[in-house]
């Protein structure tokens, strides 16, 4: 026994092994988070989602999957066959590796970098790749119009996607995320998402038009271009998309919650958990994902050149601009940065 | 008029007309662009049906859209041939089949004209208080398809459960949920039952008490739904009497134009309510409309259920239905617009022609003319502003 | 561009409401509900009562009734009578528009409260009431009258349509 908890400090092997994990977390949460969105949309619109397999059709997920998996994987005959199947384990593979540098619990991270917020900006961007090589590789009038929305979407949103963080970077005074969360204290009004209000916001906002949700899915368009990008996918190719959408919306939820809402911090000192405070990560991230749900369900979808205008009109200035009251601010209180 | 006072301030997010943004053939060519051929096709989940949308798209701008119908036709004018008289009923129900009361009733008009049958007054105002139930049935549906097509997927829903609410009062007075073949020459089938009048009261109060939260409140100042839908298929006036557009469609651009009121029928001359425009002329205009619409529907139906007087339901038409020859022509306000039936009778069992005027055909010509200039996913809610149903374009 | 703002959350505030609020669906084969006496579900017959005049053959839009008439002595007054030795409804193809209801001239056609029409097989759908099996595939083909004057389908005299005022209007 003592043999193997010491093998699991030598480093290659504690690093496989905890990758392991979480990427196993990673398709249970695509899969469970499936599960959740019924749900939470059936409630929303008055009626029970799932009912029928498992006790509250808990097991849903599971029958999805056995579906999935036998269902027949077409591709489209004049489609470019490499980068049409290339493309669903190009949008997985980001979602599943930004899971490594996210702290859980204090010394519960599977990869503790000190440039983590970088490694996290710049692999969110392969995203963007994977939208373009669905949308091209399946020759399609629709898939194209989806592939171009998508990429101009995607590469638009991450300026102020980034220009968001700045603000907590400053303030923690590391990009590692492990330091970001222990300079939030434990209470909740020290955590940052009160300082830097506006610059959650556009994050939040951001977040939802990397991971195309409503109101930012018109890539995915079901009412017009009934699919967009993903229109010519079935069966298991199909459900990887889904997974690394779900998994990225996971993500997003989980970075939000480790830089803005404190990470594994409880709200109040004195719930403070020890080990177990990755109750706490799971719970405001839970909280952050059932919002991104709430919003899904209750709003329409803007129309292209609304969201460009969005995206560089309002958040790219309103985050310059936040970008520099909060440096004004350390200059005049030189107690706020760490 | 509606929403004037709404929109000073606040332009939309559309401040150009959508013409100005097309790009003229001879600069196309000369920077060698070339435009793509696409087909919105019969198979897609939006298309209020089976149609087919020929586009013809730069970039994200269309260039042109042509509407190809045909794909859910039946040949019911045909069809209508071979019938006798009241058995065409039926065919009516499934013509335009969100509005099933209507149709019967524009048929039954038209008949009547060629007959001199008599209709009691209780059934003319249970014609009405059917005709209205279903306008309500129609038009609140039509409010959660524009939003679904917008991307917002729960209006539908609340708009559905009104809908099963309407519905299972239809259940209890003909016997069927959609296709209801109640509205006889001559009258109704048969009587209301005697509980229906308090439920369709109770129903029409607690409907007017959470029509507000649910229609109006999660859609009306939704910034995003705002930007969709103002300044988008903007039409004038004279733009929509040229193509012959009726309905709320056209009542959005600010013609006063509803033939309960100007070529009125049935007992609607003794009935209060008003007629409801809109002067943007827009898809947020045909939204308010229908809003509208709906509130005063409401009226009309507490009214015909105070006003009901008493008596027998079906007129005497002799045993057979046999009128001489000549011609019958019947029009009504169905939601969609006027829906009139031209029927022809040569002196036998059958009629000799059945013609079908339905506002969804007629309405689809705005497509062609409006859509030009405006982006793809502006197709949708220009589409809601018409509100076609496939049964009625195709017939 | 759109300001984000209080549209949106009233909007997300009317959906958060319908959240904790009471869901509408029924749990269906667990839960039926009463129909209404008048609802019209599939159709059956009472043999016992049926005359076999063909009416409802003859009105049905769909052809959907198919009847083997013979003559029959069935309740002993000595004289034969037409009996419905064959008798079949097809599901697959009924409408519920309840016109043979109507022209029964003795009631025995009727609707019953029953919706559920399915099978494994189109052909399990035409259910057979009579002694004899009626294929439900063949067209009926009711023996109509020779009517003594051919009806030419010519064209009417038409009527003018009076020309009033309101012809100027809209």
């Amino acid at each position: 026994m003592q043999t193997v908890l010491n093998l699991l400090e030598v480093e290659p092997i504690r690093l496989l092994i905890s990758f392991g994990a979480v990427l196993f977390l990673v398709l249970n949460l695509a899969a469970i988070l499936t599960m959740a969105e019924r749900k939470v949309s059936g409630y929303i619109q008055l009626r029970y989602g799932p009912n029928r397999v498992g006790p509250r059709g808990l097991l849903q997920p599971a029958a999805d999957v056995f579906k999935l998996f036998t269902k027949e994987n077409v591709s489209p005959g004049r489609s470019d066959l490499w980068v049409f199947l290339g493309a669903p384990i190009a949008m997985f593979i980001p979602a599943a590796l930004v899971w490594l540098v996210v702290p859980f619990a204090p010394d519960a991270v599977v990869a503790d970098l000190n440039v983590a917020i970088l490694f996290f900006v710049a692999i969110t961007s392969i995203g963007a790749l994977g939208v373009v090589m669905a949308g091209y590789g399946s020759r399609s009038a629709f898939s194209l119009l989806g592939a171009l929305r998508g990429a101009a979407q995607m590469i638009s949103y991450e300026v102020p996607l980034i220009l968001s963080l700045l603000g907590v970077v400053m303030l923690a005074g590391s990009l590692s995320l492990v330091d970001v969360v222990r300079a939030q204290g434990d209470t909740i009004w020290t955590w940052y998402f009160l300082p830097q209000l506006p610059m959650f916001i556009t994050f939040y906002v951001s977040g939802i038009a990397e991971v195309k949700r409503v109101p930012f899915d018109l890539p995915e368009g079901e009412s017009e271009i009934v699919g967009g990008f993903m229109i010519e996918y079935s069966g298991m190719t199909w459900a990887l998309i889904q997974a690394a959408e779900f998994a990225s919306m996971a993500v997003m939820s989980s970075i939000t919650v480790t830089l803005f809402l404190g990470g594994w911090q409880p709200p109040l000192p004195f719930l403070d958990l020890g080990p177990f405070n990755w109750v706490w990560f799971g719970i405001k991230t839970a909280l952050i994902m059932f919002t991104f749900q709430w919003i899904r369900w209750s709003v329409p979808r803007l129309r292209m050149d609304q969201l460009m205008d969005l995206g560089w009109k309002v958040l790219v200035p309103l985050t310059l601009v936040w970008l520099f009251v909060t440096a004004g601010l350390m200059l005049l209180f030189p107690s706020l940065g760490a | 008029m509606l929403g004037e006072e709404r929109r000073a301030g606040h332009e939309g997010a559309l401040t150009e007309p959508p013409s100005s943004r097309l790009v003229s053939p001879d600069i196309r060519d000369e920077f060698g662009l070339e435009t793509i051929d696409m087909n919105m096709g019969p198979q897609h989940p939006a298309m209020h049906g089976l149609l087919r949308l020929i586009l013809e798209l730069d970039g994200e701008t269309v260039v042109r859209c042509d509407p190809v119908m045909g794909y859910l036709h039946r040949c019911q004018e045909k069809i209508a041939e071979n019938r006798m008289y009241p058995a065409v009923i039926p065919m009516t129900d499934r013509l335009d089949y969100f509005a099933n009361m209507h149709n019967e009733h524009g048929y039954c008009l038209a008949v009547e004209d060629l007959l001199d049958v008599e209709i009691p007054p209780r059934a003319e105002y249970i014609r009405v208080l059917m005709c209205e139930l279903m306008r309500l049935a129609s038009h609140i549906p039509s409010i959660g398809f524009l939003m679904l097509e917008l991307g917002a997927f729960t209006p539908i829903l609340y708009a559905f459960r009104e809908r099963e609410r309407i519905q299972s009062i239809f259940e209890a007075v003909t016997g069927a949920r959609m296709m209801f073949h109640y509205i006889r020459i001559g009258g109704v089938k048969a009587d209301l039952p005697p509980d229906i009048p308090q439920k369709i009261w109770d129903y029409v109060e607690s409907l007017e008490a959470h029509f507000k939260r649910d229609f109006v409140d999660l859609i009306e100042d939704n910034e995003i739904f705002i930007s969709r839908t103002r300044n988008v298929g903007k039409m004038t006036q004279e733009q929509a009497v040229e193509m012959g557009v009726t309905g709320p469609a056209l009542r959005c651009t600010g013609v006063d134009f509803d033939i309960r009121l100007d070529y009125p029928y049935s007992v609607y001359p003794e009935l209060q309510f008003e007629v409801i425009t809109d002067t943007a002329g827009d898809v947020e205009a045909s939204y308010r409309v229908r809003i509208g619409e709906c509130l005063q529907s409401i009226q009309i139906i507490k009214q015909c259920l105070e006003q009901m007087p008493e008596g027998e339901v079906l007129g005497d038409t002799g045993r057979r239905i046999r009128p001489a020859e000549g011609e019958g022509f019947g029009r009504i306000e169905s939601p969609r617009g006027e829906f009139a039936v031209h029927v022809v009778s040569d002196g036998s069992d059958t009629p000799y022609r059945v013609h079908y005027r339905d506002p969804s055909f007629c309405n689809m010509q705005l497509l062609q003319e409006i859509v030009p200039g405006h982006y793809l996913p502006d197709i949708m809610p220009i589409m809601g502003l018409i509100d076609p149903v496939s049964g009625g374009w195709d017939k | 561009m759109p300001q984000i703002g209080q549209g949106i959350m009233k909007g997300m505030g009317v959906t958060l409401q319908h959240l904790f609020g009471q869901k509408i669906t029924r749990q269906y084969p667990e839960y039926k509900r009463d129909l209404p006496e008048r609802s019209r579900g599939m159709l059956t017959v009472d043999m016992d009562r049926c005359i076999a005049c063909l009416q409802c053959m003859r009105i049905c839009p769909d052809h959907c009734i198919s009847i083997e008439q013979t003559k029959r002595d069935a309740d002993g007054s000595g004289k034969p009578k037409p009996y419905p030795v064959g008798f079949v409804i097809d599901d697959s193809r009924c409408m519920y528009c309840s016109l043979c209801v109507e022209v029964c001239p003795v009631n025995c056609i009727y609707h019953t409260e029953e919706f559920e029409a399915q099978a494994y097989n189109r052909l399990e759908l035409a259910r057979q009431f009579g002694e004899r099996p009626v294929d439900p595939t063949v067209d009926p083909k009711p023996t109509v009258k020779k009517k003594k004057k051919a009806t030419t389908k010519k064209a009417p005299k038409t009527v003018e349509r009076p020309v009033t005022e309101k012809d100027g209007a809209a």
